[in-house]
């Protein structure tokens, strides 16, 4: 059995079966990324927030932009060099096309990289402050985790002095890690109380675990044990004494409708008392001494005194208050504040004047009135360059972001103009690569500021956490980048390892790699898509 | 294998007799079209009967509130898990969340789709347009192996500690942004690990509707143009466009929830979202719920096509076979399956009314939505003029195939209402949209499916299934269903939400004597509650004959005459049965249309379209264009 039209064309048709599939395939890829296309407009248009604007590195996404299209190009020559029967020449366009997935590859590494190393905040009343961070301890040193590290993320304290699991939802990796972490302060997690259980029907009581165990998955999952084995056995016994109920309920009651009788049958409980078994749905350890221990914001439910943890872990403690450190200040950004002012009906410059920030940081108030000069300074160049319109209005005035926002590139410019450090072309180059150069242009730039934790409203790196439009570039490129990855390694596996079929059937293999090509075209014209949307609009 | 075909000159012509596969290559990772399609039809079966306990379960509680499930509903689970999900062996809300949500998860993409589009299409297509095989043999075993990775991954979440999926098949955020959230490790909750399955299932699809639409434009048989494809082509031609299209923007939605659940996104997490559980949320927000809704409702309803046309497709070949005359407008049926295909593009926003959405927007969703009843009813209708002056043989696949016509109109009739948007506010989440679009898939496309079934069996075994098991099945089935799903539409009108996990006792607790629009109460209606769910038993019952009847026969039925025991035209009866790997003995030849019976110039009553014309007349010529030709 052989399948027709492999390799050669059906005459009505005129298409081989690859060249139909490929472009089927495509035509739903087009449906798949115009589903996420539609999701940025419907996000775009519906956005409760400044919409971040040009904030990605044009730069490098231009470079790749043309390293794409130069693929493309040379993805053809090697078709056609197949087709001239040119094994050598194929070869190298080939190894052109896939060095040039690595090289966009690699600035796309380089661009994610700086993006998830970087924090962004957001306080209660909307500014936005963008920089890197840690904590700090009394005496001016950092914070560092039960494995040496600094803590570069936003963590909420704890003083635990005790830690209640639950017996059936305690997740083990967390045990592990509060054990670290207790070690590492040299205090200990110790079971606080003897743990009794009735394990037979009938028999007395027995010790499964005694009090100052050592906290451990074992002793946990010893516990589950015994606790699910008794579950069962009590939901059995339960279940049957209800059903007894129901069926006494239903002969006593002729006529009456089971729904009529609901609130009237329960479980005989008196009569199934003695045969239950112990169940021991959370276990108390004592941790001795009291230590710090750290949450992540959405792994805790905290508050004074008692926190209660995802996997329905007690810990009890006082909240430490565990100032956010932000070292690298590198963006001050207004927008959403502003946004919100206007909502309410108030200029937005008085309600920038009375910010939190402005109030308790001096660099921030020093920037910003260098920024509201520059904004002046902006303004009336646009005049000057736009004229009025008929109303005595300027043509053009300068975007919210112009307005209220000072990014790291302002920041530079401030610190230059005060006579700080001003960096070569090549390194000032580089930073279009990989962000503001921190060492070489110092604290007096991007300065340190410490954040109380009350007023942090909303905290993330810039992932798809931090919003819509972070969740969409990483989306869109990260599939994007999949397929370049997908479409190059079929490539390279026709580059080394074609030859075989080159010298039996030279015709299929440059059927593969049209249609490998045809694929390569579209996560091209895709990025043509990604680019402008996603970087310069 | 081809390649080497390929580079052993004079052997092109060898085939795969001669040498014996052995077991697993044979019947478990085969590349065969015909047992990928019984695989598929088998697999889909089994999620088929998964789904209908779950369905059973959910029906008890809503009969017998507050009481403990019986016995023998309840010994599949062991203590632990019934310790876990069952509270004093009663269904408690999650519980009945949970088995909501996968009963329509699990009979929508794991049952019906495989089913019809799977097995019918896999098994039938190719023969029909005299095939070898499918254009892309090993592509078509992916296919079938990766659905059955996405449906195990999806079942298996109802043995991990956090449940299976609880958000209700349309799976909407946020609440399907928040639902297991108290799972540490996301990966391993039942909400994400739906939509690994999912996107399992779409890439199945995906692949599965390339190959088919190549196969259908690229390996028809010399002479088969494109007005002498079987209808069954047609429908599945349409249905692999469907799938190919409308799936990816559901994939895009169920990747930003992906994203959403695992990297805490806010894709459709509003701003200011809290919730009584954990307080304000600690996400971004800015996201939109609605365009999870959009994205959902763009593949759903195209879905709902996905669904029925292969039953469609079924039905328009047994009822020709069976009333000896040609399907009354064939063409216009064409016509109208592609215009269907269209038209479920444009009318999504009808599941949103409720959405908010403005009056010129709801307004052109409700005209497209009439506007698709157009060609839905001329198929149904050019089926029913079908049966006009036929000289019809009751045939169990026949019987099957006349019950389909009325029970689908029912539902397709009941969906009328549901269009207009005044009466769809009213309307919408009770019983009577569960009634209608049952009404639809149950009664409609199962009845055309089991007729499938019944119709090719004796091709696939060389023998028929029993009619008198198929007696027990078929009329008990027939009451059932309607049993079940007819009081479903006078609750819904009386207001029956179509949550209520307790059967709407704790409504009735409280607002005993509300009255709605339609002077009925939820008291009056409440005890068909009992009715129906003794129709879901009977229902499951009587299926047992079935099942009986779908073995047994393969051992023990009676054994059918030739290769054409039905006496039909397409090609599909022109192979040996069982047909071996390749299908054809000889190069079929196709010299007419599909439906060429009681001609009056034949003597006997259908001439099939491989057999060579004695007197060639100028429109049976085989080598012709399709572009030449119309």
């Amino acid at each position: 059995m052989e399948i027709p039209y492999i390799v050669t064309p059906r005459k009505d048709t005129g298409l081989c079966n690859s060249k139909i599939a490929i472009w089927l395939f495509l035509a739903s890829e087009v449906m798949l990324f115009g589903g996420f296309f539609s999701a940025y407009v419907f996000l775009r248009l519906g956005a409760d927030y400044p919409w971040p604007e040009r904030t990605l590195p044009v730069l490098p996404g231009l470079i790749n932009t043309f390293v794409l299209i130069g693929s493309s190009v040379t993805v053809v020559f090697a078709w056609a060099a197949l087709k001239m029967r040119d094994w050598r020449k194929f070869q190298i366009y080939m190894g052109i096309t896939v060095f040039c997935a690595v090289i966009f590859m690699v600035l796309k590494g380089i661009e994610y990289n700086v993006k998830l190393n970087h924090q962004a905040v957001r306080l209660k009343d909307y500014t936005v402050m963008e920089g890197h961070l840690s904590y700090e301890k009394d005496g001016g040193q950092y914070v560092l985790d039960h494995n040496g590290k600094k803590i570069e993320e936003n963590l909420i304290f704890v003083e635990a002095s005790k830690l209640t699991f639950s017996t059936v939802r305690f997740h083990g990796p967390w045990v592990d890690e509060l054990l670290a972490k207790a070690e590492h302060k040299n205090a200990k997690i110790l079971l606080d109380a003897d743990v009794a259980v009735v394990s037979e029907e009938g028999k007395p009581a027995e010790i499964i675990a005694k009090a100052g165990e050592v906290l451990s998955k074992d002793l946990l999952n010893r516990i589950r044990e015994s606790h699910l084995a008794a579950r069962s056995h009590n939901g059995a016994l339960r279940t049957a004494s209800l059903r007894e109920e129901w069926k006494d309920a239903l002969a006593e009651n002729p006529g009456k409708k089971g729904w009529e009788l609901t609130s009237n049958v329960n479980i005989d409980i008196e009569g199934i008392t003695p045969k239950l078994l112990t169940e021991t749905p959370a276990v108390a350890f004592k941790v001795e001494p009291p230590v710090p221990l750290s949450f992540k914001p959405r792994d805790i439910k905290e508050a004074d005194g008692q926190s209660r943890l995802r996997d329905d872990t007690v810990v009890d403690g006082k909240l430490l208050p565990s100032p956010m450190v932000f070292h690298n200040v590198d963006a001050i950004d207004f927008q959403h504040l502003a946004m919100k002012a206007v909502k309410k009906g108030v200029d937005p410059i008085v309600a920038i004047e009375n910010s939190w920030l402005l109030q308790n940081s001096p660099f921030a108030k020093e920037a910003w009135e260098w920024h509201q000069g520059e904004v002046a300074k902006h303004e009336a160049q646009l005049i000057r360059d736009y004229g009025m319109d008929k109303d005595g209005k300027p043509k053009r005035e300068p975007t919210l972001k112009e307005r209220y926002r000072i990014g790291w590139k302002e920041l530079a410019k401030k610190a230059e103009h005060d006579g700080r450090a001003k960096l070569s072309t090549s390194a000032a180059l580089t930073e279009e690569f990989m962000g503001p150069n921190y060492k070489a242009r110092g604290a007096e730039t991007f300065p340190e500021f410490s954040l109380p934790r009350e007023q942090i409203g909303f905290a993330a790196k810039f992932t798809p956490a931090w919003n819509t439009y972070y969740a969409l570039y990483f989306t869109i490129t990260g599939l994007h980048g999949l397929h370049v990855i997908g479409g190059a390694l079929v490539l390279a596996y026709y580059m080394f390892f074609g030859r075989k079929m080159y010298l039996s059937n030279p015709e299929w293999l440059a059927n593969r790699v049209e249609v490998g090509g045809l694929f390569w075209h579209f996560v091209d014209l895709v990025w043509i898509f990604v680019f402008p949307v996603l970087y310069l609009m | 294998m081809s390649s080497h075909a390929n580079t052993q000159d004079g052997h092109a012509a060898h085939d795969d007799h001669h040498h014996d596969p052995g077991f697993w290559s044979k019947y478990v990772f085969s590349t065969d079209h015909k047992t990928i399609g019984i695989q598929y039809a088998i697999t889909a079966m089994l999620f088929l009967a998964f789904g209908f306990y779950l369905m059973m379960v959910m029906r008890w509680s809503i009969a017998y509130p507050h009481q403990p499930l019986p016995e023998w509903m309840s010994w599949i689970f062991t203590d632990g898990w019934k310790a876990r999900w069952l509270q004093d062996g009663k269904v408690t809300g999650e519980t009945y969340n949970m088995f909501g949500a996968m009963h329509g998860t699990i009979m929508v993409f794991l049952g019906i789709v495989p089913l019809g589009f799977g097995a019918f299409g896999n098994y039938v297509t190719p023969l029909q347009i005299g095939a070898v095989d499918m254009a892309f043999p090993k592509l078509n075993m992916l296919s079938y192996w990766i659905y059955l990775a996405g449906g195990l991954i999806m079942c298996a979440s109802f043995f991990m500690e956090s449940g299976a999926a609880k958000s209700g098949w349309t799976n909407y955020s946020p609440l399907a942004g928040f639902a297991d959230g108290q799972v540490v490790n996301q990966w391993l909750a039942g909400q994400t690990q739906w939509l690994l399955g999912l996107v399992f299932l779409i890439t199945s699809s995906l692949l599965g509707s390339v190959n088919f639409i190549t196969t259908i434009i690229n390996l028809r048989a010399r002479g088969m143009t494109w007005m002498r494809l079987p209808f069954l082509v047609w429908a599945m031609l349409v249905t692999a466009f469907l799938l190919l299209l409308a799936f990816p923007p559901l994939e895009a939605a169920g990747i930003m929830q992906l994203i959403d659940r695992v990297g805490h996104s806010s894709f459709f997490m509003p701003s200011g979202l809290y919730t009584k559980g954990d307080g304000l949320a600690d996400l971004s927000g800015g996201g939109s719920p609605l365009l999870f809704q959009h994205l959902f409702w763009f593949l759903g309803h195209p879905e709902v096509y996905v669904l029925l046309l292969p039953a469609f497709a079924c039905v328009s070949e047994i009822i020709p076979a069976n009333t000896r005359k040609p399907l009354w407008g064939y063409k216009s049926m064409v016509y109208s399956v592609l215009l269907l295909g269209f038209l479920s593009f444009i009318v999504w926003a009808h599941h949103m009314y409720m959405t908010g959405m403005g009056a010129a927007v709801s307004t052109f969703f409700q005209t497209t939505t009439v506007l698709i009843s157009v060609p839905s009813v001329v198929i149904i209708t050019a089926l029913l003029i079908s049966l006009w002056g036929g000289s019809i043989r009751f045939t169990p696949p026949m019987m099957w195939a006349c019950a389909f016509i009325p029970m689908f109109g029912i539902g397709g009739l009941t969906g009328l209402p549901l269009a207009f948007n005044l009466v769809g506010l009213h309307l919408h989440d009770t019983y009577y949209v569960i009634g209608h679009f049952h009404y639809v898939v149950a009664p409609g496309i199962l009845f055309g499916f089991f007729a499938g079934i019944l119709h090719w069996y004796p091709k696939i075994t060389g023998r028929y299934m029993s009619g008198f098991l198929n007696h027990l099945h078929f009329w008990p089935s027939l009451i059932c269903m309607n049993l079940i799903f007819f009081p479903m539409l006078m609750q819904g009108m009386a207001g029956f939400h179509r949550r209520w996990y307790n059967g709407g006792d704790a409504y009735l607790s409280k607002a005993q004597d509300s009255v709605n629009i339609f002077g009925n109460t939820v008291a009056e209606n409440i005890d068909m509650n009992i009715l129906m769910s003794y129709g879901a038993w009977g229902l499951a019952f009587f299926q047992i004959f079935f099942i009986i009847n779908l073995f047994g026969s393969w051992k023990f039925g009676k054994k059918a005459v030739g290769d054409n025991p039905w006496e039909a035209t397409t090609l599909e009866w022109a192979t040996p049965t069982p047909p071996g790997h390749g299908n054809f003995l000889f190069e079929p030849v196709v010299y007419r249309g599909p439906y060429e019976y009681s001609r009056p110039d034949c003597d006997e009553d259908f001439l099939p379209q491989w057999i060579e014309p004695k007197h060639a007349a100028p429109a049976d010529k085989p080598e012709v264009t399709p572009a030449a030709k119309h």
